[in-house]
């Protein structure tokens, strides 16, 4: 298209100049040559002007279609970067509230822990008036027969042993259950002595 | 630059257009007069768009800039069409 269009015009040019210039003006013909070769001339022109306005429309179509394309993807490029920034922050939300979640379950965990503390050391210092009293209850006599011991100037442990829990030294069982019954009932005599 | 082509093609047209009109007044004296008479008519046309050129403009919806160019272009086609004719 574009090949025809470039020689309609130069014939076009070529057949406006060429008889008006190059002609010889004694030939009968001359008149009726020029008349032939302007009419010529003119018709190229009109199809070459016609020709290149058809080639430039479409050039121009297809200048717009290249614009709307460019746009669609810039468009479709903004879109996408829109809908993953929204995703982004979506994400981001989501964090967030897990971390606060984890703030308030690490606050109930630290909550649960204060309470389970302070039972255990309720329940420590109940089960230690508990073995008081039980000790108390139990070994009281012993105590005081360790005491009256002490105060009659029995000191040693094996003598003790034999006054209040009736067992010589030896290696019964009777002797080993006395003597850890002795020792654990040492502290208190102790008190007991510093108190009295 | 195909928009460039086709007005240079049609400038060519207008031009080739002129030199036509030139070489009919050169067949007989009255094709002479009458194409003078054209030419006259011509000119009083473009006389008269120079002056109505913003009617002129909307009623041919085309801007009074492109009206304008319009006008010089195709005085330049009669100047180099008869031009070129007479100088042959």
């Amino acid at each position: 298209m574009q090949l025809k269009l470039f020689v309609l015009s130069a014939s076009s040019v070529v057949l406006w100049l060429a008889p008006l210039a190059t002609l010889d003006k004694t030939l009968d013909i001359h008149k009726a040559l020029q008349g032939v070769s302007l009419t010529a001339a003119f018709a190229c022109a009109v199809t070459a002007g016609n020709i290149a306005r058809k080639l430039s429309e479409q050039g121009e179509i297809e200048e717009i279609k290249t614009r709307a394309i460019t746009a669609d993807v810039v468009d479709e490029i903004a879109t996408s970067a829109y809908i993953s920034q929204v995703q982004r922050q979506q994400e981001a939300e989501q964090i967030l509230t897990a971390s606060d979640r984890t703030d308030e379950q690490e606050a109930e965990l630290d909550e649960i822990k204060q309470s389970l503390e302070l039972l255990i050391q309720k329940t420590s210092s109940d089960s230690g008036e508990l073995v008081l009293k039980t000790l108390t209850t139990r070994q009281q006599e012993q105590i005081e027969l360790i005491l009256q011991c002490h105060a009659k100037g029995i000191s040693g442990k094996n003598k003790i042993l034999k006054e209040v829990w009736g067992v010589s030294a030896g290696s019964s069982q009777a002797y080993r259950n006395a003597k850890a019954e002795y020792e654990y009932l040492m502290p208190f005599t102790k008190e007991e002595e510093e108190g009295g | 630059m195909m928009r460039a082509m086709y007005l240079a093609n049609y400038f060519i047209a207008g031009c080739i257009a002129f030199s036509l009109l030139g070489w009919v007044a050169s067949l007989h004296p009255y094709a002479f007069r009458a194409v003078l008479c054209l030419l006259a008519v011509i000119a009083i046309g473009w006389g008269l768009s120079w002056l109505l050129d913003f009617s002129l403009s909307k009623l041919l919806k085309i801007s009074v800039a492109d009206l304008q160019a319009l006008l010089i272009g195709s005085f330049a086609m009669l100047l180099i069409g008869l031009g070129v004719f007479l100088c042959s």
